[in-house]
């Protein structure tokens, strides 16, 4: 996965809140980045997230683009494109997405395109939608022959974990039978049941039997679950499962399939078979996901 | 929400020097809670903001918050009924940063207002002597049922109060019927103050008025209203035939004799005035946020400071007329005792009131310990101030060619409409008031309507119409009955009946028999007290 944009756009800040990574630097960045940043998290099974500073000097860039591009642009199987809404060089930044893109055509033309309009919080709430749908235009047209699909995010609202929950979403393997599954299950034993992907903790689906008041409420569990990871690795501890229970409700979070978490909620706190249950359920999932294994096994090139 | 407050309740604290932003926690268990006080938006704005804590290092100021994106703070606003109404700082941690000085302060602010104005009066009708032992004897009373509505919150076991009002703590003990009496009392409170406030706001504009059309047309009006005959003049405006008090003079005049007919037709103190005071005030009563009017708090306290200070200057002028006669009636003083006194406990009811939003305003002193010593201090500062005046306005009131029976029930009105400390003194107050009632009015608006319709602003229409129905009544009895001291105490008796007296004793007793430490004493002493509040209440419409 290759997470690109200027230099500034957000991207660090971006990938250390998706994927809960402690970042320790100094505030005053003394230049871009200027190699590729390789994150040692994996998710969804054997993808690995590479981060990338765009822009900046631009003949450096330049250069550095004609002479490690090939490199950089393999094996790609999604590209994020982070954009500053707040830029003032919009043509500079075009023209970098586009020779991104016209790398990815030459090297991994397969490769899924996600453009993230980002720091929207920066701009009036009123004209977020028309600024929004402005750039989507530029982009998509900016894009072909190649499709890419466009959010508009934030770190300070719930866009940015709804973004990446979708671009998630697109990348999972045999996602509607995963969900079709998940429904069976859930209405057997509960009121919801959320599966999460494992690394990041987004939510790729989920069954819930009545209507919940929440609708923040993915993005909170996410967040206390990552906060909850940090606390653990903090100890050399890593987080498996949890439960949480009062005389209303029971909640387990446990270890699903080798790439997702799932998460049941029952109102009926005094079911024992619960556990038991999620662990024969597991089962099944697993097998599930090992079916497309020719597609999955794209990811390991 | 409290009902008496408007609650700014969201946030979590940063580490850095940023706007702190802190959040309770919710109460996962009672999912139908209709006391829902934290938004979703700031629920999971909180998680977020203590998740992205945990991502850098203090320092990195990457991941901290800017403040366009935190949930706007919404306003606290204190009021009580005749005092004054102001914004208290919302945000809190948990800690209070006033020092004990300014909290009593607050207290005091908040506490002293138009009843001044009226206490006189409610002192000739008690008689003097028993007025001032009932003043004393009031504000203790009222002192203590202070004291144990603070203490109310704080013997609720298991749950955390820390954010609660005392109309919340109604709703625990009595359900319901708490809160919704709570409620019509509470509005009692404040539309009898809207009521008053109208009435004085004519009267004021009406003295204002006749004062500046007199001064820049250097008429020079004799009133035949009797009164003292020097420099400091003091009129009986009740003496004078059965029509209106104040309102005819005869007058010998050099200027032209039907234009000052037409000024007295057009400005007329019940009539006229009251009508015109809607065209200001109606429209200001309908906007969404007063937070402008908040900032002019300050008038009331420079407004009072000034009355105790025309007080003084007069009572020098005028020196001391005082005799003590005990039952018998004399032509110019009043008896020691009378049977009107209840008048008097109805006035100081609303005088002494601060019990819909003590706990609010002590929770911010630093110093949580003193809070019970502050109180005491603050009541015994606002007794004093209602003590000194009224003695020196009782005491310096010229009795010899004037009765006391003369006192009227805004002793103001004792004042022609040219003296120029009175028309100074008018003026402030109307100032003042005027920046009040706006205040007042999106308070009851909002107690109102966020009870009744579950939104503070559910259209244009319903606002509009509360606060003509709100006008119409200050206008109607501004005409019909504009005797402060009436509406004073009898609103006074009805809300104090409640938040004063039966509430904060019933909630005490409630609760001691629940913890199994009732005693007879506790029980006996605590009845009584209700029983003076159903008194007080029976008393006024009797006396």
């Amino acid at each position: 996965v290759l997470l690109m944009g200027k230099s500034g756009s957000g991207k660090t800040s971006m990938r250390s809140i998706i994927f809960a990574n402690y970042i320790a630097r100094d505030t005053r960045r003394l230049g871009a980045t200027i190699d590729v940043e390789h994150s040692h998290v994996r998710f969804l099974g054997n993808l690995v997230l590479n981060l990338w500073d765009c822009g900046g000097q631009d003949t450096f860039i330049e250069n550095y683009f004609t002479s490690q591009r090939d490199n950089i642009f393999r094996n790609v199987e999604v590209l994020i494109y982070v954009f500053d809404v707040e830029s003032r060089e919009l043509e500079k930044d075009m023209h970098y997405y586009q020779s991104c893109l016209e790398a990815i055509l030459q090297n991994s033309p397969d490769a899924k395109i996600f453009c993230l309009v980002h720091k929207m919080d920066l701009v009036q709430e009123d004209q977020r939608d028309l600024i929004f749908k402005e750039r989507e235009e530029d982009l998509k047209r900016l894009s072909r022959p190649l499709e890419c699909a466009c959010f508009r995010t934030s770190i300070w609202d719930e866009t940015l974990y709804k973004a990446w929950s979708s671009i998630v979403y697109q990348l999972i393997p045999n996602v509607q039978q995963l969900e079709m599954n998940l429904r069976n299950f859930a209405q057997i034993i509960a009121d919801e049941v959320l599966l999460f992907e494992r690394a990041t903790f987004l939510v790729i689906s989920h069954y819930q039997c009545k209507e919940q008041r929440d609708i923040h409420r993915f993005e909170k569990i996410s967040n206390i679950i990552k906060q909850f990871k940090l606390s653990c690795s903090k100890l050399a501890a890593s987080f498996q499962s949890m439960e949480v229970r009062n005389s209303n409700f029971a909640a387990f979070i446990d270890i699903f399939t080798s790439n997702t978490y799932v998460m049941v909620i029952m109102s009926d706190p005094s079911s024992a078979a619960t556990l038991i249950n999620i662990r024969n359920a597991r089962k099944h999932f697993e097998k599930l996901e090992r079916v497309d294994g020719p597609k999955h096994s794209l990811l390991m090139r | 929400r409290p009902h008496l407050l408007i609650v700014s309740r969201i946030g979590v604290s940063s580490p850095s020097s940023h706007r702190p932003f802190h959040v309770e926690p919710t109460n996962i268990v009672s999912v139908n809670d209709d006391m829902q006080r934290v938004t979703d938006e700031a629920a999971a704005m909180n998680k977020r903001i203590h998740y992205y804590s945990r991502l850098t290092s203090p320092s990195d100021r990457a991941l901290m918050a800017p403040d366009h994106v935190l949930p706007a703070l919404e306003e606290i606003y204190v009021y009580s009924p005749l005092g004054t109404a102001f914004k208290v700082d919302g945000c809190t941690d948990g800690y209070g940063k006033n020092s004990s000085l300014v909290t009593i302060f607050m207290i005091w602010n908040t506490m002293l207002g138009t009843s001044i104005l009226s206490i006189p009066w409610g002192i000739k009708q008690a008689g003097f002597t028993t007025g001032i032992v009932i003043i004393l004897l009031m504000g203790i009373l009222t002192l203590y049922c202070c004291y144990r509505v603070l203490k109310s919150r704080t013997m609720i076991p298991l749950i955390d109060t820390s954010s609660w009002e005392f109309p919340d703590v109604c709703k625990y003990y009595f359900g319901a019927f708490g809160q919704w009496s709570s409620l019509l009392f509470s509005m009692v409170s404040l539309i009898g103050a809207m009521v008053v406030y109208w009435v004085l706001m004519s009267n004021f504009l009406f003295n204002t008025g006749k004062f500046i059309y007199n001064y820049v047309h250097n008429i020079n009006v004799t009133d035949i209203v009797s009164g003292t005959n020097d420099s400091n003049r003091v009129i009986c405006p009740g003496d004078a035939s059965e029509e209106q008090p104040g309102n005819k003079s005869m007058l010998f005049l050099s200027a032209n004799d039907t234009g000052f007919e037409l000024f007295e037709e057009w400005w007329n103190k019940s009539q006229t005035v009251p009508l015109y005071l809607i065209v200001v005030l109606l429209p200001l009563l309908n906007l969404k946020s007063p937070s402008f009017f908040a900032k002019f708090n300050v008038l009331g306290t420079i407004s009072v400071i000034y009355l105790v200070l025309l007080v003084t200057f007069k009572a020098v002028r005028l020196g001391f007329h005082l005799e003590f006669a005990w039952f018998t009636l004399d032509e110019f003083f009043v008896p020691e005792f009378r049977l009107s006194f209840p008048q008097l406990t109805g006035v100081l009811t609303l005088a002494f009131f601060i019990h819909n939003c003590v706990i609010t305003l002590l929770k911010n002193n630093k110093k949580q310990e003193n809070n019970v010593r502050d109180l005491s201090i603050a009541f015994f500062l606002v007794g004093l101030t209602y003590l000194y005046v009224v003695v020196l306005i009782f005491a310096a009131f010229p009795s010899p060619p004037l009765s006391k029976e003369c006192i009227e029930q805004n002793f103001l009105d004792n004042f022609p409409s040219n003296d120029v400390m009175a028309f100074i003194a008018r003026m402030f107050l109307l100032f003042q008031m005027m920046t009040v009632y706006p205040l007042l009015g999106y308070l009851a608006r909002v107690q109102l309507l966020g009870h009744i319709f579950g939104n503070v602003y559910p259209s244009i229409f319903h606002v509009l119409g509360l606060n003509i129905a709100i006008v119409g009544l200050g206008v109607t009895i501004a005409r019909f009955y504009p005797n402060i001291g009436g509406i004073i105490r009898y609103s006074g008796a009805t809300c104090g009946l409640a938040f004063v007296f039966v509430y904060p004793s019933l909630i005490y007793m409630v609760s001691q028999y629940r913890a199994g430490q009732l005693t007879w004493l506790g029980l006996t002493v605590h009845v009584f007290i209700i029983l003076l509040g159903v008194v007080n209440l029976i008393a006024q419409f009797l006396m």
